[in-house]
């Protein structure tokens, strides 16, 4: 029985292993730990440690500790599970849907309030970011990673294909028109692909001036219903299930997967954050040249703008008085033109503030990296309607996944565009009563 | 009783061809797991092992804090198979050896109970338990609510009901209360059984992933499954499969060696329930 | 059988312990279940609304439920059938006095040490569209690509083959287990009386193995309904288009993502259901005989 002597061994060595981590002495008290949940993974990552780490290098007595919980729905979901359990982190990072989960909650500190008046300029805070996360002129939650949407191509593979590579699609017509020639001439078997679909769903309705639910997109009182299914939602489902039809188009997953059929020159053109321009632009480097444009538009609409995607940190509440200059003095450093920029050139998401915009411009950075600047320009041109400014909706996460099982329905096939939409937007509308029901 | 030649030889065309089908998925993990990013997703795929294994595994390593998921992972699946041992072992002692003591069906039908209550069925109002009691992202949450085991104790009582009469009255006979009879001769009497129950629940704890996904949220209390989870949610450019597979591959090695250790006790243990 | 320790408190002493864990984690969490399945909770906890059956109600009208009902039964029941079919096929191969008989048998049962996540993980990386193995093989042969992320029926069966693959080891261990525990003589007296290597299967084997083949069915449908979460979660997550939502997925992404309390609470009854009419099956037709996890 040479197994048995070999297990209980093992479980001996186990077993010492616990005690020893028992026995690990705690760390002394005099530090204030700060905890941060967060959702940023892959190259994000060593980003905000890099950001952590030089704050807690800069204060000695507090130790942020930054905690990677998964994916934004996940964390989220933590951190409601941990607010329930009475230990709720100090920072949260919730995406732009859980907005009106988080107002709701009862759980948080809104930052307006952490701070005194004066304390921190929120003016400096770039205005489609401040307006997004604001109420009635207040702003709830640390603008941290802001994003939104564009379009990457791959220029090698437009002159491959015998396109202008500095001629990138403006329109949906355009964007059909170089997706079949693409194919059409073997270099890539499908046109283009997206990111987050629904969220470029949510993208398409705010660059084109249209509500994607009522109340002013929930920003004027709760929304009761969902506008989606209207008219240009339909338009969209239709034109994009026909593009996949074509083999313009190729869903290709949620969130970040479509990025590697991108880089793996699978497709052309990619519509997808603007956070992962980073990303893309390294993994490209000696592959192939990549460009960088707005958004297609659909032609005889109204300009609206693309809307800010991405996270903002939230406090939450049920810590002490320490732990909450502490975390004020976290938000402080994030908010500082130098991090910010790094951050920034890290990630490709937004430097946060004017100054920070500013001092990029200064250093020449976006001229050598006009990529980085797209997105900007684009955010920047656009108009400022109430219907671009961002929808806020109860459970937004739910309803999201919901219009994200409708689009792929469209796009495999299995149900016509305007039904699928028309039985999303009656679930929304359901969830939406449930959801205004409860906070009555 | 031999087997004509051209049998044999169909036998074990036909085995080797199911054994390589059923290992080619984690044999090209294997490979995947030892080439770089680049290679990894090169189109045709790579079919050769590559050169970036040590890097692959140290990565995957230091991205998830893969030796602290592990000691998770070992612990709770040590503790609660050792928990579901004592106690399944307690309470088959209690049906097999006192008689019909009040209360004694209610007791054995509310233990057999468990076995209709898979965690999914009762996991909302659990979970608010854990939050009561503060136990959320601690050991307790993990190991404590799954202590008790109708298979267990059925494989206990069973296995009780075979042991000769003789050796009680003996025991008795040197005047051995119930619990020197129970330790000195029923635990080392069940030990195959002891070990086949190990076996199958070290390996049952060690692949949960639901409950650890939501009872746990710092990444020193997560388990390797969830480990793997978060390799695959830094998906924020494209997979890196070279990484993921390192780690898939790390967490699932020490159930492969307790099973490659044990199987014997395994198909032992059943062997001889199913001659009852 | 009669007492033969007359002791009158130690055995509540021992029990104890048991049915402390039972009482709480299992017993009272099962029934606050159906008492949340009746309200509607708000995702901090903080407001419940009563509702009476309306969560019901609303699942039964619900064509997605009905969708996710009718998906995970097409998964579980390949699991079941195929699985259980090929494990018997592979066991009865590794029962054979074969040389190197050892060697096969711990060559087809290792897989069961893989975990469902596991499991997914390394089948998301065969099928992934752009670059898996198994699209270029199938372009090799077909010339054509399926994308599986597009597809629903094709996701769902991708799951479903990674599902069935990860329980192949688990099966081949009990129907080994099985196959060894008949007696021989049995099938010796079959083969004088001259009945085909066949007919002694159909005739003598199969039959005796019935028991452990109904246990194996019970464990191998609680495992599609419940323990395959890990892997649906690596791989489709649901999707596309909800085609891969089993059951236990949708519980969870209501209950936890979307924070619908109340209306996850009413679909772990309906789920309790299904595991009672097994259980009760098991109980039934088996025996008490066999019963493990």
């Amino acid at each position: 029985m040479k197994g048995r002597s070999y297990l209980v061994s093992m479980l001996a060595g186990l077993l010492a292993g616990i005690f020893f981590v028992a026995m690990t002495p705690t760390v002394s008290q005099a530090v204030t730990k700060i905890s941060f949940w967060h959702a940023m993974s892959g190259r994000r990552l060593p980003a905000v440690e890099r950001i952590v780490n030089g704050f807690n290098a800069a204060h000695p007595d507090i130790k942020v500790e930054a905690q990677f919980m998964g994916k934004y729905k996940e964390v989220i979901a933590k951190t409601i599970a941990a607010v329930k359990a009475g230990k709720p982190p100090h920072i949260a990072q919730v995406y732009e849907v859980g907005f009106q989960t988080m107002y709701d909650s009862g759980a948080i500190i809104p930052v307006y309030k952490l701070f005194k008046p004066g304390e921190v300029d929120f003016g400096d805070v770039v205005w489609p970011i401040r307006d997004y996360y604001s109420v009635k002129g207040k702003l709830y939650s640390m603008p941290f990673n802001s994003s939104t949407a564009m379009l990457y191509y791959n220029k090698d593979l437009f002159r491959k294909a015998g396109l202008d590579p500095n001629r990138p699609p403006t329109t949906y017509k355009d964007l059909e028109r170089i997706g079949k020639k693409l194919v059409e001439s073997g270099v890539v078997p499908y046109g283009f692909s997206t990111g987050w679909p629904s969220w470029i769903f949510e993208q398409a309705h705010a660059y084109h001036n249209q509500y994607y639910a009522n109340h002013q997109n929930g920003r004027k009182g709760r929304s009761t219903k969902v506008y989606f299914n209207k008219p240009f939602g339909v338009k969209y489902a239709k034109t994009m299930t026909r593009f996949s039809n074509e083999k313009v188009y190729i869903f290709g997953g949620r969130e970040y997967s479509a990025n590697k059929s991108f880089l793996a020159q699978q497709i052309a053109m990619l519509i997808q954050s603007t956070s992962s321009v980073g990303s893309i632009e390294k993994a490209a480097k000696g592959k192939f040249e990549l460009g960088t444009t707005f958004l297609p538009r659909f032609e005889g609409y109204p300009r609206g703008n693309s809307v800010i995607g991405g996270a903002t940190l939230w406090v939450l509440k049920g810590h002490s008085k320490k732990e909450n200059a502490a975390v004020k003095e976290f938000l402080k450093w994030i908010i500082k033109p130098e991090v910010t920029m790094q951050w920034h050139k890290d990630t490709g998401y937004f430097p946060v503030t004017n100054s920070a915009v500013k001092r990029l411009l200064d250093e020449g950075w976006f001229s050598k990296h006009p990529n980085h600047l797209t997105a900007f320009l684009q955010i920047l041109s656009g108009v400022k309607t109430p219907m671009s400014q961002g929808v806020r909706l109860g459970n937004f996460v739910e309803i999201r996944n919901i219009v994200q099982t409708a689009l792929e329905k469209c796009f495999a096939g299995t149900a016509p565009p305007k039904a699928a939409l028309d039985e999303a937007a009656k679930k929304a509308n359901r969830v939406l009563k449930e959801y205004t029901e409860l906070y009555k | 009783m031999g087997y004509s030649k051209r049998f044999t030889i169909f036998a074990h065309i036909a085995l080797i061809g199911s054994i390589l089908i059923i290992a080619f998925p984690v044999i090209f993990a294997l490979i995947v797991s030892t080439h770089t990013f680049q290679e990894s997703f090169a189109f045709p795929p790579p079919f050769h092992i590559g050169g970036n294994i040590v890097h692959n595994y140290v990565a995957a390593w230091n991205r998830v804090d893969m030796g602290r998921l592990l000691f998770n992972s070992s612990f709770i699946s040590v503790a609660v198979s050792i928990g579901k041992i004592g106690l399944s072992m307690l309470a088959a002692f209690a049906f097999t050896y006192f008689g019909d003591f009040r209360g004694k069906y209610f007791f054995f039908i509310l233990i057999l109970i468990t076995h209709m209550l898979p965690l999914p069925i009762r996991i909302v109002p659990t979970f608010e338990l854990m939050d009561d009691f503060h136990w959320i992202n601690s050991y307790y949450a993990l190991t404590i609510p799954f202590f008790a085991s109708a298979t267990g104790m059925l494989l206990f009582r069973q296995f009780f009901l075979t042991v000769p009469d003789d050796l009680c009255d003996a025991a008795r006979m040197d005047g051995a209360g119930p619990m020197k009879f129970f330790w000195k001769i029923l635990v080392p009497l069940s030990k195959t059984n002891m070990m086949a129950l190990f076996l199958i629940e070290f390996i049952y704890m060690w692949n949960q992933y639901l409950w650890p996904l939501i009872v746990t949220n710092t990444n020193d209390m997560r388990v390797v499954q969830i480990g793997i989870k978060m390799l695959l949610a830094g998906e924020e450019q494209a997979a890196e499969w070279n990484v993921i597979m390192a780690g898939t591959i790390t967490a699932m090695i020490p159930p492969l060696i307790i099973l490659l250790l044990m199987q014997s006790s395994l198909v032992k243990g059943f062997v001889m329930r199913q001659e009852k | 059988m009669g007492s033969r320790f007359p002791n009158k408190i130690l055995p509540y002493v021992i029990v104890a312990p048991s049915v402390v864990i039972v009482v709480i984690f299992l017993i009272v969490p099962s029934i606050e279940s159906v008492y949340l399945s009746l309200f509607s909770v708000s995702p901090f906890g903080n407001k419940l609304i009563f509702k009476g059956f309306a969560n019901f109600i609303t699942l039964f009208r619900d064509m997605e439920y009905l969708n996710s009902l009718s998906r995970s039964l097409v998964f579980t029941s390949f699991i079941v059938f195929v699985g259980l079919a090929v494990s018997l096929g592979l066991a009865v191969l590794a029962n054979l006095k074969l040389r190197g008989a050892g060697i096969y048998r711990t060559a087809l049962i290792w897989p069961y040490a893989l975990s469902p996540a596991v499991a997914g993980t390394i089948w998301a990386l065969l099928c992934d569209p752009a670059t898996g193995v198994a699209v270029y093989l199938v372009k090799l042969i077909t010339g054509h690509t399926y994308n599986w992320m597009t597809s629903g029926n094709l996701a769902l069966a991708i799951v479903t083959l990674a599902a069935t693959w990860r329980m192949l080891g688990y099966n081949v261990i009990f129907f080994l287990a099985g196959l060894q525990s008949i007696p021989r003589e049995l099938l010796e007296a079959a083969a004088i009386d001259g009945a085909s290597p066949f007919r002694r299967f159909w005739k003598v084997t199969f039959p005796l193995l019935s028991p452990i083949t109904f246990f194996l069915f019970v464990m191998n449908s609680l495992y599609g309904f419940f323990e395959v979460f890990g892997l649906i979660d690596v791989m489709t997550q649901g999707g596309p288009g909800k085609a891969t939502n089993i059951l236990v997925y949708k519980l969870y992404e209501d209950g936890f993502v979307n924070f619908r309390t109340g209306f996850a609470s009413a679909q772990s009854i309906v789920l309790f259901v299904f595991v009672a009419i097994l259980t009760i099956i098991q109980f039934r037709f088996a025996g008490r005989r066999v019963f493990y996890r």
